[in-house]
C-alpha cells in the first residue's frame, strides 16, 4: 500500500521543525500530530490525499468552527475569511456553533449542512496564548491534521493565522494559499501597502513624490519603484525593514519607469526614456554592477518588462509597429517577437503585462472600444481570453498562487483594487477608498 | 541642484565597478545626448564609442554652420570637447545630487526661477502647446507657438528652459509616462533643430500625474494633453 509519498515527506519536514523550535521563530509553530494513516492506492491526478480525495477544480464544502478554543473567535473569523478568499472551498457558515467545549465534533451535524471538511480550533495543551487548528474529514469522521499557532492572540498573531490558513489550503490542495501576502499600490502619488485580505493598510515612505510602479523583490524584503525627486526620476530599490535606498545606476538621467525583479532576485529590468525613445535595460542587482540595454527602439517606446519564471524570456510592451502591443524576447534582448497581436478595429492598445508565477499565462490590459479590459494569454497556445467587461479594468498583478489577479477597476464608480479568481471568476474588492492604482502582489511573506 | 551634494549617512550604493567607469560613462552620455548605451559598459567600448560620438557631435556642429565650420574645424572641435567635458562634470554632479535627494526624501518640486523677461515674453515663453490623442507630433498651432518661443530664446542666450510633457487620463498610466516624454522631446527637437543649444533645454514627463483640468470630459482631456514650459536659468 502506497500512502502518498508527497504527504509523508512533508510530514518529515514539519517534524524537523518541531525538533528544532528555534527554526520556527516566525510565530507559526507547526507541530503535526500523527494523522491517522489512511490507506490509499495512489494520488489522484491533480489532487492530494488528506483523508478525502481532493480533485482540482472542485470546491469541497468547509466549515470553520470554534471548538474548544473559546476566546479565539477572531482567529476563527480570520481563518474562515482566508479560506473563503482562497476560492478553493465552499465555505459554509452553519447557524450557531455546533459542538460543546471538550467534545469531539459531531460529524453528522456538519455532514447535514454539506461540509466535506471541518476546521476546528482547540485550546493548546498548557498554553493560553496558543491555539491548535485541526482539520477533520467530515465524511470519514476523523481528524486528519493539526497545527499549533503560537501567539495567536499576540502582536504577530494575525500573520500566524494567515500562514496557518495557507497551510490548510496546502494540506487539501497540495499548494499553499495566499493569505500571508500583501500588495503595494499607488494612491495620490504615495506608495501604500495592504494585506491580501484588505487589512493592514499603511503608507510606505518613498524617496519622492509622486512615486509610481512599485514592485517586489523575490524574497519580499525589498521593493523597487520610480520616484520624482527634484533633479530626476530614478528607479529606487528600498529595503522595507531598514528603509535604506539604492538608486539604480544610470537612472539618475532621463525617464525611468516600470521596474521588475527577476524571479531569482538577481536582476532588475526597467525602461529608460530619452529624447530618442524608451528602451528596456537590465541591472545586475545581485552583483550590484552593470546595466545592459536590451532594446533599441529608435523613437519607439519599449516598456513594462515582465520576467518569465525561469528568467530566460522577458515579455514587454513595444510601439515599434505603431500602437503599443505585447512582445517577448530573450533576456539578452535577442529574438524579439510579437506575442499577442490585437485585432485592429475590435481591440486596441495593449499595456501592463504581468507574467504568471507558473509561467503559463500573461495577464495584461487591452482597449476594447476605448476602455481597457483585463485579458489573459495562454503562453503555449497564444489563446487570449477576456476576464473583465464592466468599467475600466487595468494593470493586473498575479498572486503567488497563479490563480488570483489583482487589478484596478472603476466598476463601483471609483478607481479601486479588485481581486479576481481566474478559475472561478469570483471577484471581490480589496480597497475601499478611491484612486488606488498600479498594484503589485508580494510573494508569500514569512512574517509581517 | 545648486546645493553642495550632501553625503548621506547611509552607504551610497553605487557599485564600485560603475564608479570606475562613471567618468567615461558620463562623457559618453553627454556626447550622445543622454541615456545609457547598448551593451554592458566596459572602458574600452566606452572609449571608442565616446570617440565616435565626439566625431558625430563635431559633424553636427559642422552642419549647423557649414561655411564657418570648414574654416574653423579645429576650433569647433576644441569647443565641442570643452563643452562635453563641462557637461560631463554637470551630469556627474547631477547623479550625486539625485542619489543624495533619494536618501533625503526630496520630492519633485523645485522653486520657480525668475525669468528676467518682460511680461509679454514671459507669457509667450510659458504658453502651453497641445497634442492630439495618443500623438506626440507637433500641430500647426504648436509649431507657431514654438516659433515665438524660439525668438525669445534666441534673443536671450542665457535663458534655459524645461519642457514637461503631460497626457490625459485615458491611456495606461505607465505608457503615458513614455508618451509624455515623447511630447516633451518633440518640442525640444524642434527648438534644437532651429538653432537652440541642446544644453539649454531639459525635458521631463509627468504622464497623467498632473492634470491641468481635473475633469473627465473630452474638453478636459484636450487641455491635459500638453507641454508646459518653465524657466530653469533666467535671462539675466
Amino acid at each position: 500500500m502506497n500512502s502518498g509519498r508527497g504527504r509523508w515527506r512533508e510530514d518529515a519536514e514539519l517534524t524537523a521543525v518541531r525538533a528544532a523550535p528555534s527554526l520556527a521563530a516566525a510565530a507559526l509553530l507547526v507541530c503535526l500530530a500523527a494523522a491517522p494513516a489512511r490507506a490509499q492506492d495512489s494520488i489522484p491526478p491533480g489532487g492530494v490525499r488528506v483523508g478525502i480525495t481532493y480533485t482540482a477544480g472542485t470546491r469541497p464544502g468547509l466549515v470553520v468552527a470554534l471548538g474548544t478554543a473559546v476566546g479565539f473567535d477572531s482567529v476563527r473569523a480570520i481563518l474562515e475569511r482566508d479560506l473563503d478568499q482562497s476560492d478553493q472551498f465552499e465555505v459554509i457558515t452553519p447557524p450557531g456553533t455546533p459542538g460543546r467545549p471538550g467534545d469531539a465534533p459531531d460529524y453528522r451535524v456538519y455532514r447535514a449542512v454539506g461540509a466535506d471538511l471541518l476546521v476546528t480550533l482547540a485550546t493548546a495543551e498548557g498554553r493560553s496564548d496558543a491555539v491548535e487548528v485541526q482539520l477533520h474529514d467530515v465524511r470519514r469522521g476523523s481528524l486528519v491534521r493539526r497545527a499549533t499557532v503560537a501567539d495567536a492572540g499576540g502582536a504577530g498573531g494575525r500573520w500566524a493565522v494567515h500562514r496557518t490558513a495557507d497551510e490548510i489550503v496546502r494540506w487539501v490542495t497540495g499548494r499553499p494559499g495566499i493569505a500571508a501576502t500583501r500588495l503595494l499600490f499607488v494612491q495620490n502619488g504615495q506608495l501604500w501597502r495592504v494585506d491580501a485580505d484588505g487589512a493592514g493598510l499603511a503608507p510606505v515612505r518613498a524617496a519622492g513624490w509622486p512615486a509610481l510602479s512599485p514592485t517586489w523583490s523575490a524574497d519580499g524584503r525589498h521593493i523597487a519603484y520610480m520616484a520624482y525627486v527634484r533633479s530626476g526620476q530614478p528607479i529606487v530599490i528600498q529595503d522595507l525593514e531598514s528603509g535604506e535606498r539604492e538608486v539604480v545606476p544610470t537612472t539618475e538621467y532621463g525617464l525611468n519607469i516600470t521596474p521588475e525583479f527577476s524571479r531569482d532576485g538577481a536582476r532588475l529590468a526597467f525602461a529608460h526614456g530619452t529624447e530618442a525613445g524608451t528602451d528596456i535595460f537590465v541591472y545586475e542587482v545581485a552583483r550590484r554592477c552593470c546595466v545592459t540595454r536590451l532594446t533599441v527602439g529608435r523613437f519607439s517606446d519599449n516598456l513594462s518588462p515582465t520576467w518569465g519564471p525561469d528568467g530566460r524570456r522577458i515579455a514587454y510592451i513595444s510601439t515599434r509597429a505603431g500602437a503599443p502591443q505585447l512582445y517577448w524576447m530573450d533576456a539578452d534582448g535577442s529574438d524579439p517577437e510579437v506575442l499577442g497581436r490585437f485585432d485592429f478595429g475590435a481591440t486596441g492598445q495593449t499595456n501592463g503585462p504581468a507574467w504568471s508565477p507558473d509561467g503559463q499565462s500573461l495577464a495584461f490590459h487591452r482597449d476594447v472600444g476605448g476602455t481597457p479590459q483585463v485579458f489573459v494569454l495562454d503562453v503555449a497556445t497564444r489563446a487570449v481570453r477576456q476576464l473583465t467587461g464592466t468599467g475600466r479594468n487595468e494593470d493586473p498583478t498575479w498572486a503567488p498562487d497563479g490563480r488570483h489577479v489583482c487589478f484596478v477597476s472603476t466598476r463601483s464608480g471609483t478607481r479601486q483594487l479588485w481581486v479576481l479568481d481566474v478559475e472561478t471568476g469570483r471577484v471581490r474588492p480589496l480597497t475601499m477608498s478611491g484612486g488606488a492604482r498600479l498594484p503589485a502582489w508580494s510573494p508569500r511573506l514569512a512574517s509581517q | 541642484m545648486n546645493d553642495k551634494p550632501v553625503r548621506p549617512r547611509v552607504r551610497l550604493s553605487v557599485p564600485t565597478c560603475a564608479r570606475a567607469v562613471l567618468p567615461l560613462w558620463v562623457l559618453l552620455v553627454a556626447a550622445c545626448g543622454g541615456g545609457p548605451q547598448p551593451g554592458a559598459v566596459t572602458p574600452s567600448a566606452a572609449d571608442s564609442a565616446a570617440a565616435a560620438a565626439r566625431r558625430d557631435s563635431v559633424a553636427a556642429a559642422a552642419r549647423r554652420d557649414s561655411v564657418a565650420a570648414l574654416a574653423q574645424r579645429d576650433s569647433v572641435a576644441a569647443a565641442a570637447r570643452a563643452d562635453s567635458v563641462a557637461r560631463a562634470a554637470r551630469e556627474t554632479a547631477r547623479a550625486d545630487s539625485v542619489r543624495a535627494q533619494v536618501q533625503a526624501n526630496v520630492t519633485g518640486e523645485s522653486a520657480p526661477v525668475r525669468s528676467g523677461l518682460d511680461s509679454a515674453s514671459a507669457v509667450e515663453l510659458s504658453a502651453l502647446i497641445f497634442f492630439d490623442l495618443d500623438r506626440s507630433d507637433l500641430t500647426g498651432a504648436s509649431v507657431a507657438a514654438l516659433d515665438r518661443k524660439l525668438r525669445i530664446l534666441q534673443a536671450n542666450p542665457r535663458l534655459a528652459i524645461q519642457i514637461a510633457g503631460h497626457c490625459d487620463e485615458r491611456g495606461s498610466d505607465e505608457y503615458n509616462l513614455a508618451l509624455g516624454e515623447r511630447r516633451a522631446a518633440a518640442a525640444k527637437r524642434y527648438l534644437v533643430e532651429h538653432g537652440i543649444a541642446e544644453g539649454r533645454i531639459s525635458i521631463l514627463s509627468y504622464g497623467e500625474e498632473r492634470p491641468l483640468d481635473p475633469g473627465h470630459t473630452e474638453e478636459s482631456w484636450t487641455r491635459n494633453r500638453r507641454d508646459e514650459f518653465s524657466v530653469t536659468v533666467g535671462a539675466r
